[in-house]
């Protein structure tokens, strides 16, 4: 029936019936009359006829299920009908949508992050008029790989040049610069860091933002000379002032000096960073009064604002860029750094102004991970399509199952489409309970994700919208529908494709099955394992990556060294003072019980920062500026022997090497390499050139192993070590490198308890030198631990699908086997008979998988370190591994084949 | 409700009222279940519970029509007549019972 009349019926449903029980009414009259006819008494002649007629609310229901809606008004009956059959199989019901859950669940997650990361707007006002400034036209580093907006050196900015873009430019209706820094809320003591922002006055008036209390910047809060006045983020309101109002006016000590609160910023305002947010914003101004004498406000090489703009209207990306273009002569030529050589300053001179969109902001996530999102996202991708093989294989064993129920309710009149229809309800029900659990899976995983990636340092925790949008919502649904069409439209169509005819001849089974629905589970089941081998061979190279990384030799020994980095500016001592203060400290605390050596250093390995120095050295020509690039750090005595890097030649520096003193140095091995050869460089020379005149000579008293600098990815890098105690005017912050006994978290409190009694205005900051290189390793343990989770899961489900359709198998040829006993066949033969047909589908789907795997591969080589896309190791150790999973699962249902009685197996027939 | 060896076999139903129908004109649901035992001779009984079922998917299929009138008797009935359809329905399934007959009395006959 056209689906109109079925809905014209239910409109008409109450008439119908009407209908009916008057035509039956009708009916049972002209039988009574009958019967009085034939001389029954009237009360009886009623009974007969009724009796006759059956019941009658029956035979109404039966009239009446013909006419309405087997279609509309079923759909709920369907569903009742699906849940209860679910529930009768709870091992089926659980598989499924545990896998269901699972793929969803994984894909939202990942998609969560994706979106939040790299598809959403920025969540202020006409995202798409932003646009910021790079002085570099291309997108790319040197190796090739795109950088993400805000994330390249080319788009900072000095303040004298900004300065001149700020009174130039025409191309923005509005344009702000700004500058990511740190700000020290406690007075003394541990530090307590939040992430802050410097920005320009048009900062807010760009963004639109508008105030949540009291007023924000404007250009007049932006000038030299400015007292400190401060925005705070909203957030950072609700959690230090319990969102009072009466917070503005008020005063906070950032770094030790005095802030009236401005205004707080709107809620929404979440800053141009994704995933980091400022916790306070004060005027570029406000550096002078931080950092005094050395603020870069005059700073003609100190490259740290970024430029961000609102376009004019009528303006295009394009059109801005062209304005730009055209004052950027004038700009450079104000602001050339007069330090610096000719040939650099006539390139500074020459370079340009380049415009790109900003509607989604900056993001150092987004450069970090951005492509490990994709990876991901990839990799779950293959999980859902695992998932849903897995789906659709249980399906499919359960449809059959069901063959013979099926085909009698063909047979006895059951309409074709309508057996279709409940099978779909059940695949619905399914998918929409795996939707439910995806949708919770994801809400978990996404939060714990997000604890995963927390970014090391200042601004540790990640400040992510993650709240449920219409995108992502769509995105689930999708994936949901996806999966049930998938899984659920084609068992059930070859379920009911069954004719009653070949249905009634499988009751009386013959010795050899039909092999066709095994085929296709069969290659469901290769699929599987193709998908999963590649998920694994990706989890083997992350895994292996991180694993090289953490077990390489970073040239000093981490474990049991605390950082201590001691900050002397808030003591406003004299800067003659600092030497022997530093003495103090370094005394009081190198007697600590606890403490088996101490040092200190200007910077710490695989920090936050380094410094480097293109170095001349006699009878050297460098052949580039970076050729004779040093990375130099300046060390005490000790230092080697706390860090437990090997002096190689020479000696450490020790009470002779005083400022007085000429001054020396100690390098490392790849240094003495690259500038001498095979020849040792003790008692050699180099000088810096970046002062002028030349620095005096520093004589190489010693040679160190390669430790780590930068990060432990990079190749080691030529290194010198200078003495700390040649320096007469310290700067004000170093670090102690503490080694302890055990943990040497556990010294802490003594440490601080020292240093607050040598002057209780000294900022500590602690962190153990182990977590330093932990959280330098973040990305690459992340990729690892959720390629390896992802692997295991493919895995599972890969190994749960191929069980299935082996027990399957097995219990479909039960009669096989049983005749095969009876004449004769040894157990042992019958499990190889079982196992051999794993071995085939495993096999076929390795092959498959091996090759996608060396495809995904190369995807995946960026993130790699000490590992070759190539590398046949971890193919093989994957494929061993999937194969040994893979007999297990085959084991179980081999040896129930061997188990057989034919007696048992035959009778049944 | 004795089942009796004179229930009209599965799916003949639909051949007899159909053809009832087509040379009786239009009739109510009681007088096509007495037309039939009349004429089969009390041979062939339709039940009740079998007929209005088949009455309404005849008329979904588009074999019959119906519509509501008034018996001799005064009383509300629901009038069946066979249509253009039912016609072509009727031919078909005459044709394939007198197949069936002949197929069974042959081998009555013959086997």
């Amino acid at each position: 029936m056209a689906w109109h009349h079925r809905i014209l019926n239910i409109v008409r449903s109450n008439r119908i019936s009407r209908d009916i029980e008057r035509e039956m009414a009708f009916h049972i009259a002209e039988r009574v009359d009958d019967l009085r006819q034939s001389g029954m008494s009237e009360q009886q002649a009623h009974r007969v006829a009724r009796l006759q007629f059956g019941n009658e609310a029956t035979q109404r229901e039966h009239t009446r299920g013909v006419d309405v809606a087997e279609w509309v008004q079923s759909v709920a009956g369907d569903a009742r009908y699906a849940v209860r059959s679910l529930l009768h199989s709870p091992v089926f019901a659980i598989v499924t949508i545990a896998s269901l859950g699972l793929g969803i669940g994984a894909n939202t997650t990942i998609f969560t992050l994706l979106d939040a990361v790299m598809l959403r707007q920025l969540a202020v006002p006409r995202p798409e008029q932003l646009a910021y400034m790079s002085f570099s036209a291309t997108r790319e580093t040197p190796q090739g790989r795109a950088q993400g907006a805000g994330s390249s050196a080319a788009d900072f900015f000095t303040n004298p040049l900004w300065e001149q873009i700020r009174d130039r430019q025409n191309a923005f209706s509005a344009v702000t610069a700004f500058g990511e820094t740190d700000f020290n809320l406690a007075d003394g003591g541990e530090a307590r860091r939040i992430p802050g922002t410097y920005v320009s006055g048009d900062f807010f008036t760009t963004f639109a933002v508008t105030p949540a209390a009291g007023r924000l910047f404007t250009r007049a809060d932006d000038v030299r000379g400015c007292a400190g006045s401060v925005i705070l983020s909203y957030r950072f309101w609700q959690r230090e002032f319990g969102a009072r109002a009466d917070a503005v006016g008020r005063v906070i000590r950032l770094t030790g000096h005095p802030f009236e609160i401005s205004g707080v910023a709107a809620e929404w305002f979440r800053g141009p960073d994704v995933g980091s947010e400022s916790n306070v914003y004060v005027p570029i101004c406000a550096q002078a009064v931080i950092r005094g004498p050395q603020h870069s406000l005059d700073h003609r090489s100190n490259w740290w604002l970024r430029i961000l703009g609102r376009l004019a209207p009528d303006v295009d990306v394009r059109q801005a860029g062209a304005r730009l273009a055209a004052i950027a002569r004038p700009s450079y030529e104000e602001t050339v750094p007069q330090h610096w050589r000719d040939e650099d300053k006539q390139q500074y001179v020459t370079r340009s102004f380049f415009v790109r969109s900003a509607e989604r902001g900056f993001s150092e996530i987004r450069s970090r991970y951005g492509s490990a999102l994709l990876a991901l996202m990839a990799g779950v991708a293959l999980i859902l399509l695992i998932a849903c093989a897995n789906v659709a294989n249980l399906l499919l064993s359960r449809a059959e199952a069901r063959h013979r129920e099926l085909a009698i309710r063909l047979a006895i009149g059951a309409g074709r489409r309508r057996l279709l229809r409940q099978l779909l309800t059940e695949s619905v029900v399914l998918a929409l309970t795996g939707a439910v659990v995806g949708l919770a899976v994801a809400h978990f995983g996404t939060r714990a994700l997000v604890a995963l990636i927390a970014m090391p340092g200042v601004s540790g925790a990640v400040s992510l919208d993650l709240a449920l949008n219409l995108r992502l919502l769509a995105f689930t649904i999708l994936v949901a529908t996806f999966t049930v069409v998938l899984c659920g439209l084609f068992p059930a169509w070859r379920a009911t494709r069954v004719s009653a005819q070949a249905a009634m001849k499988a009751q009386a089974r013959g010795v050899i099955e039909g092999h066709t629905r095994f085929r296709l589970g069969k290659a469901l089941v290769v699929a599987q394992v193709a998908l999963s081998l590649v998920l694994v061979v990706s989890a083997g190279f992350l895994i292996g990556t991180f694993r090289n990384l953490s077990r390489l030799n970073p040239g000093f020994a981490a474990e049991g060294v605390l950082l201590a980095t001691v900050d002397l500016r808030r003591t406003n001592i004299a800067p003659e003072g600092i030497a022997s203060l530093h003495r103090q400290v370094f005394d009081r605390v190198r007697g600590l019980p606890g403490i088996i050596s101490a040092s200190s250093s200007d910077l710490t390995p695989v920090g936050n920062s380094s410094w480097n120095d293109e170095i001349v050295i006699d009878g050297f020509t460098p052949r580039t500026m970076e050729d004779a690039l040093t990375w130099f750090n300046e060390v005490s005595e000790g230092y080697f022997a706390t860090m437990k890097t090997r002096i190689i030649a020479g000696r450490d520096f020790d009470a002779t090497d005083v400022p007085g003193a000429g001054k020396v140095a100690i390098v490392n091995d790849a240094w003495g390499r690259k500038f001498f050869g095979n020849g040792s460089p003790v008692g050699r020379q180099f000088r810096l050139r970046d002062r002028q005149p030349l620095t005096p000579p520093y004589t190489i008293v010693g040679v160190v192993e390669n430790a780590a600098y930068r990060s432990l990815r990079e190749s080691v890098e030529p290194t010198a070590y200078v003495a700390q105690s040649q320096n007469a005017t310290p700067g004000p912050v170093t670090t102690l490198e503490l080694r302890a006994q055990g943990d040497p978290t556990t010294v802490i409190p003594a440490v601080r308890t020292a240093i607050g009694e040598a002057h209780s205005a000294i900022t500590i900051d602690f962190k153990p030198l182990a977590r330093q290189l932990a959280d330098s390793l973040q990305r690459e343990r992340v990729l690892a631990v959720l390629s390896g989770l992802f692997g295991s899961v493919a895995l599972a489900l890969a190994i749960l699908g191929l069980y299935g359709v082996t027990s399957y198998s097995v219990a479909r040829r039960r009669n096989e086997l049983g005749v095969r006993i009876a004449l004769g066949a040894v157990r042992a033969r019958v499990v190889r008979l079982v196992l051999g047909e794993v071995g085939v589908v495993v096999a076929i789907g390795v092959i498959v998988g091996a090759v996608a795997a060396r495809i995904a591969a190369t995807q995946v080589a960026p993130f790699l370190y000490g590992t070759q896309p190539s590398d046949p190791m971890v193919y093989a150790s994957a494929a061993a591994l999937l194969g040994i999973v893979a007999l297990i699962a085959g084991l179980i249902p081999a040896w129930r084949a061997a188990r057989v009685d034919p007696i048992e197996a035959l009778r049944e027939q | 409700m004795a089942r009796g060896r004179n229930d009209i076999l599965q799916g003949t139903l639909a051949l007899l009222v159909l053809r009832t129908l087509s040379v009786s004109g239009p009739m109510h649901g009681y007088a096509i279940t007495s037309q039939i035992q009349m004429v089969s001779a009390d041979l062939l009984r339709v039940e009740e519970g079998s007929l209005y079922p088949a009455l309404h998917r005849m008329e979904q299929d588009g074999w019959l029509k119906s519509t509501w009138g008034v018996t001799e008797k005064n009383r509300e009935a629901r009038f069946y007549s066979i249509t253009a359809k039912g016609r072509r329905q009727l031919a078909e399934e005459e044709e394939s019972w007198s197949r069936l007959t002949e197929g069974v009395s042959r081998v009555l006959r013959y086997a």
